[in-house]
Order: structure tokens, then C-alpha cells, then sequence
């Protein structure tokens, strides 16, 4: 009997040895754990799910039919799948505009200007508003009757098309709108990225002779490979993923001329109730995007081995 | 011939007077340091000296060619950073070739040069690394080969020792001398160093609010400032400070009595152009050292606080009766310890006399026997 007490006592001391052993192993799990359960709940399981409805007949209720890759077939003899697959290649091909953009408009905000504050502030502003309102604001600004751009190019004899209505004009419309914001949020990036230069190699590499351009390019710029990176990333993905600028501007018209991978499996969900074609537009919109978080991965895995 | 010249010149940031008015030569080959304290514009003349900062008015010639509004990488300068301000994505080698690069020097050229500068700085075996590799005292000696690689006329440096630790800021110390004696440029070097300054300066300028003090060689500074500033200035640990009174002036000597040594009337040779009044008052300024070693007869007395021992000397911290702080140079073998009452006695011929202004009115003998040796 006297014996008793002592085994608990022992237990606990063989499990505390056990997890002190272990501990550099069994901590970091212990950490990753729950945010691990909440990404599998639901990212990784829902992406699961979705790619096996890409397989099946379903209306959203009532039972789901296995086609096999009925879908796909008939994704690929969908013109409008096509128009929109290379509408979102111009997405992407335009898009990247914005970090150019943004490296230079952030070259000029980091100045030491009176008043560059307002500026500054001026330029955020895109990226504070949402992207339903600066649909609508683009939409107004295009409107051929009353917009902006109607009201200034009139008196100077110009005639305005039709943009969002006109077929072939309507997607570069979208983008237009779509590279504003874009281009505030690479502002923001390069303007951090500019913070963190040392402005004495700055001024080390104007004394050694290298102003203007090849001062850009040879010591501003590769000191801000870390915000390109990411301003490209997030760019890609942004370019990829448009959808509520195509929802609130054309709702993909006219005739689809617009239309874009992921509006296009929105509207085949949610208004026409084909769950598992739209399942395998997500699909294939996925695959494409796993070619960039592929690249971004490998990235990453690069540079932290390189830190070590 | 002289190499940099500054003839009256001025900086002013917006209403803000930086620099007003500096003249200033350098001739070829000297080894020039800026001392002052914080913010009294020593690193604003470099860089307007190198092309960084636009000079608000006056002359600034380099190499006996107008500089004022030349570019800054075409002044024959380079300067070296007390951040060093490597490139940080290239190697030591391109750090150390950007210059000639850009100006389109032949390929064998910049190898040569570069090559060149690594050995004189022994880094050859660093040239393919990159900065975030390398130690401090490493950056340090790339940043100064990549000054020594453009073959400037005049080496501009600002504080690039003080990042380092106290062994390796000797060490360089002694090798920006050697590189000084081997490569024979000209070099101003800014520092907060009593020792650097001491050490490696052929002259030494002393600024206080964007103005010169004083310029002269290291020991001129140090048995001859010209006012009171200077004299506190130069100097570790500081000169003591005592208030005095004028009682005679007899020719080219003037007695001085000191209220905190009542039985010692301080006898101090004047500068010819001194003028000095009876009953006027002066402030005294001692060395550490020029207190005589073996109290004997009449002194100040002071209750010893604390005692440095460094080994070779040992200073000695304490009040007088009259409260006033002062710093005796001890033995190091028989230091005086904490609490004990010792007599200092003043050494006169060493004594320096201020008048209110913080002008100095004496010739002390440390000044006059430069004087004799030079002659
Ligand atoms: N760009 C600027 N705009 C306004 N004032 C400036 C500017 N640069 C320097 N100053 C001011 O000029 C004065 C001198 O600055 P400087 O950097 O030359 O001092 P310093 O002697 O090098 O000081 P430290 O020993 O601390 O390096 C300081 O009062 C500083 O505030
Ligand atoms: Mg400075």
C-alpha cells in the first residue's frame, strides 16, 4: 500500500522526461496543431471536396451523379471557358503593370517634400476602399451618357465608346479599374522596401558615380527584391482571382466578352445551378494558380536556406 | 601646395545655420581630423566637401580647382561611412569596382586596382563574399578599399572606426596610419576620439557650432589652446577648472592667487599680447599631470573620491575644501586611496590662464619648450 502514491509520481516524472527528451520536436507540433486543424477544416478539405464534384452532375440538392470527366469535355469545347481563360491571361499580363507602377510612384512619395504626407495619403486611398466601390466609381467615370471621361473628351471633339458595353474594349475597362488599387498596394509594399535602405549606400553609390537610372537599377532595386517578390505574388494571385470587379461592372457581358475563370464559375454555381461544371473551373483555376504558390513555395524554401 | 580649401564657407539647412563660415587648408599629404562635440557640423563639412551637401556660400577648392558646383563623383573624393554603406546584394569585389564601373574603366584596369587594394587591406581571401558575411572590422576594410580602389586626391572619413570594438578600432587605428604613410593622399577623418585624434592627425580642427575653434598640430592643442573651450576639449581626462584673481602683473609674468590654495600665489607667463588688470578674474586650467608629484609646501587641499588605477597611471578624482572637482594624475604603484586628504601642489609653468571671454592670456612652459624644440 505504501507503495501507491509513488506510481503516479513516477509516471508523471517518466512522461515529463519523455516530453523534455522530445521537447524541440513535440513544442513546434504542439503550436502548429491548431492552426493545422482550422487549415485542413477548411481550406484543405473544402479544395478536396471540390475538386471530387468536378467529377459529378449536380444541382446543388437533390442526388449527385458520377460523369467521370464529362466536364473537362465539355469545359474545352466551351467557348466561353476559352474567352475567359484568356481574358484572365490578359489579367495577369496587364496586372503586373501595377508593381511598375508602384515602384515609381513610391520612388516619387519618398521624398522629403512639404506636404508629401497629404500625397501619401492620397495614394492609399485606392487601397483603403473596397473593390465593389472602385467598380463602381470606374463604372460611372466610363459612362458614355454622363461619366467623367465622356464630359472631357467631348469638347475636345474626341468621340467616347462605349467602353463596359463594347466587346472588345470592356475587359481592358475592368483592368484599368483593377490596377488602381493594385497599384496602391505595390505602392505600399515599395514604400516599406524603401524604408529599409540605408541611405548612406544610397549617397556611397553617388559619389561612385551612379546616378538616374543606373542608380535604380543597379542599387535601389535589388535591395528591393524582398517587396517585389511579394508585390508580384500578390499580383499574380490578384490577377487571378478578379472577380468582384467583373460582378459589379459587366456581370462578365456583353456576351461573355468579359468574363473571367473565377465570375465564370460563379455564375455557372450560383445562377445556373451546375455545381459540378463550376466545381471544375475551380478546378482548373487552381491547377494555374498552383503553378505561381508552386514558385512562391520554392522561393521561400530557398531563402530560408539560405538564412540558415 | 594645398589639396582641399575652404575659404569662408556657409551651410544653412532652411533658417537653420550650420556651418557659419569655415577657412580651412589641407595641404597634400596631410592627415586632417575634425574633432567637436555632437552636432557641431563636423560631418556636414565632409559631406559638402565630397558633393553630398551643397555648399550655401563661400569657396571650396580641391586640388586648386573650384569645386563648389561640381558633382560629387567628380571631386577626386570618396569617403568612407561610418555605416561602411556596402552594396549589400554585391561581393567585395564589386563593392570595390562599382566606381570604376561606372566609369567604364577596362576590365583589366578594375582588376588590377582591385586586386591592388586587397592586398594593401589583406582581404584578397573576402572578394567573393558578401557584406552580410563578413565581421565588422572586415566591412570596415572594404569600405576604405573600395575609397583606395578610385585613387581619390583626397580620402574623406566620418567616425569609421566607431563601430568596432575597442581592440580592433587600435588595430585600424594603426593601419589607416600605415595606408596614410603608404599612400600619401590626403585624408580628413572626422572622430569623437580623444586618441584617434591625438595619434593620427597631422592637424587637428576643433569645431564648436559650425565654427573653428582652433587648428594646429596635436601637441599644439594640447600645451597651447587658444581659449578655454579648446583646452576642456582636448584632452583625457579633462583639465581642471579653478576660479582665480589677478593680485600683480610684473613684466611678462602675472601672479594669480587661487581662493581653494590660500598660502600659493600662482607666478604664470602671459602672452605678449595679453592684457591683464589687477584684480581681474581669471580661470586656471590644470592638467591632471602638471600637479607636482611630491606635495611639498604649499597646495590645494583635496579629499580624494575615487581612484582609476590603469595599470601604468592611475588618476585620481576629488573635491577641494571649497567643493570644486578636480583630477590628479597619481602613481599607479602608490595611488592614493579613497577618503584620504592629499596636498596637490600646481606646477605654475604649466598652468593655463583664461580671461572671461575663455581667452587664453598665458604661455605655458609645455608651449614654450615646442617652441624651442622646433626652432
Ligand atoms: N539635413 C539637415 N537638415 C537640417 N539640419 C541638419 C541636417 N543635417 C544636419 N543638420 C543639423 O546640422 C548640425 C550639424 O550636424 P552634423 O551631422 O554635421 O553634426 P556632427 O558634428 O557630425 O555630429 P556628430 O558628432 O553627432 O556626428 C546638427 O545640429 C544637425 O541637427
Ligand atoms: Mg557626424
Amino acid at each position: 500500500m505504501a507503495d501507491l502514491p509513488m506510481m503516479p509520481a513516477q509516471r508523471t516524472r517518466m512522461t515529463t522526461s519523455f516530453f523534455r527528451k522530445h521537447k524541440l520536436l513535440l513544442m513546434p507540433l504542439a503550436f502548429i496543431a491548431p492552426a493545422f486543424a482550422m487549415f485542413s477544416l477548411f481550406v484543405i478539405y473544402p479544395i478536396i471536396q471540390s475538386i471530387g464534384l468536378s467529377f459529378t452532375q449536380w444541382q446543388g440538392i437533390g442526388p449527385k451523379t458520377w460523369v467521370g470527366l464529362n466536364n473537362y469535355r465539355m469545359l474545352f469545347n466551351d467557348a466561353v471557358f476559352w474567352t475567359s481563360l484568356m481574358n484572365n491571361v490578359y489579367w495577369l499580363v496587364l496586372f503586373l503593370l501595377a508593381p511598375v507602377f508602384g515602384l515609381f510612384v513610391a520612388l516619387f512619395l519618398n521624398q522629403t517634400v512639404f506636404g508629401i504626407r497629404l500625397v501619401k495619403s492620397l495614394f492609399f486611398f485606392p487601397f483603403v476602399v473596397s473593390q465593389i466601390v472602385v467598380g463602381i466609381i470606374f463604372a460611372w467615370f466610363y459612362d458614355p451618357a454622363f461619366g467623367l471621361l465622356a464630359t472631357v473628351l467631348e469638347p475636345i471633339g474626341l468621340d467616347m465608346p462605349p467602353i463596359l458595353s463594347d466587346e472588345t474594349l470592356a475587359t481592358f475597362g475592368i483592368i484599368l479599374a483593377g490596377l488602381w488599387p493594385q497599384t496602391a498596394y505595390c505602392m505600399i509594399l515599395y514604400l516599406t522596401g524603401l524604408n529599409s535602405v540605408n541611405p548612406e549606400v544610397i549617397e556611397a553609390a553617388r559619389l561612385d558615380g551612379a546616378k538616374g537610372w543606373q542608380l535604380l537599377v543597379k542599387i535601389v532595386l535589388p535591395q528591393l527584391r524582398a517587396a517585389t517578390f511579394i508585390a508580384l505574388v500578390v499580383t499574380i494571385i490578384g490577377a487571378l482571382r478578379s472577380f468582384d470587379l467583373v460582378a459589379v461592372m459587366t456581370e462578365g457581358g456583353p456576351y461573355n466578352s468579359s468574363n473571367v475563370l473565377a465570375y465564370y464559375m460563379y455564375d455557372n454555381a450560383i445562377f445556373r445551378y451546375r455545381m459540378g461544371y463550376a466545381s471544375s473551373i475551380a478546378t482548373v483555376l487552381f491547377l494555374i494558380m498552383n503553378v505561381y504558390i508552386v514558385w512562391f513555395l520554392m522561393r521561400l524554401w530557398n531563402n530560408e536556406k539560405g538564412t540558415r | 601646395m594645398a589639396d582641399v580649401v575652404l575659404k569662408n564657407v556657409r551651410k544653412s539647412f532652411g533658417a537653420v545655420d550650420v556651418i557659419k563660415g569655415v577657412d580651412l587648408e589641407a595641404r597634400h599629404g596631410e592627415f586632417v581630423v575634425f574633432v567637436g562635440p555632437s552636432g557641431c557640423g563636423k560631418s556636414t563639412l565632409l559631406r559638402m566637401i565630397c558633393g553630398l551637401e551643397k555648399i550655401t556660400s563661400g569657396q571650396l577648392l580641391i586640388g586648386d580647382e573650384d569645386m563648389s558646383d561640381v558633382e560629387a563623383s567628380d571631386r577626386g573624393t570618396a569617403m568612407v561611412f561610418q555605416s561602411y554603406a556596402l552594396y549589400p546584394h554585391m561581393t567585395v569585389a564589386e563593392n570595390m569596382s562599382f566606381a570604376l564601373r561606372m566609369a567604364k574603366a577596362p576590365r583589366a584596369e578594375v582588376d588590377k586596382r582591385v586586386r591592388r587594394a586587397a592586398e594593401i587591406l589583406q582581404i584578397t581571401h573576402l572578394l567573393d563574399r558578401k557584406p552580410k558575411d563578413m565581421s565588422g572590422g572586415q566591412r570596415q576594410r572594404v569600405a576604405i578599399g573600395r575609397a583606395i580602389v578610385r585613387a581619390p586626391k583626397v580620402f574623406l572619413f566620418d567616425e569609421p572606426l566607431s563601430n568596432l570594438d575597442a581592440e580592433l578600432r587600435v588595430q585600424m587605428r594603426v593601419e589607416l596610419s600605415k595606408l596614410h604613410n603608404e599612400i600619401g593622399a590626403t585624408m580628413i577623418y572626422v572622430t569623437h576620439d580623444q586618441v584617434e585624434a591625438m595619434t593620427m592627425a597631422d592637424k587637428i580642427v576643433v569645431l564648436r557650432d559650425g565654427l573653428i575653434e582652433q587648428i594646429g598640430s596635436p601637441l599644439d592643442l594640447y600645451t597651447a589652446p587658444d581659449n578655454r573651450f579648446v583646452a576642456g576639449f582636448i584632452g583625457s581626462p579633462q583639465m581642471n577648472f579653478l576660479q582665480g584673481q589677478v593680485t600683480g602683473v610684473s613684466g611678462i609674468e602675472v601672479q594669480v592667487a587661487v581662493p581653494d590654495a590660500p598660502d600659493h600665489i600662482l607666478r604664470v607667463p602671459l602672452r605678449r599680447t595679453a592684457q591683464v588688470q589687477v584684480g581681474q578674474n581669471v580661470t586656471v586650467g590644470i592638467r591632471p599631470e602638471h600637479f607636482l608629484g611630491t606635495p611639498e609646501g604649499p597646495g590645494l587641499e583635496v579629499r580624494i573620491d575615487v581612484v582609476e588605477n590603469l595599470g601604468g597611471i592611475a588618476y585620481a578624482y576629488g573635491k577641494t575644501n571649497a567643493g570644486q572637482e578636480l583630477i590628479l594624475k597619481a602613481e599607479s604603484e602608490r595611488p592614493p586611496h579613497s577618503g584620504m586628504v592629499v596636498t596637490a601642489s600646481i606646477n605654475d609653468a604649466y598652468c593655463h590662464l583664461f580671461d572671461d571671454a575663455g581667452q587664453t592670456l598665458s604661455t605655458s612652459a609645455g608651449a614654450i619648450r615646442l617652441r624651442d624644440a622646433a626652432a
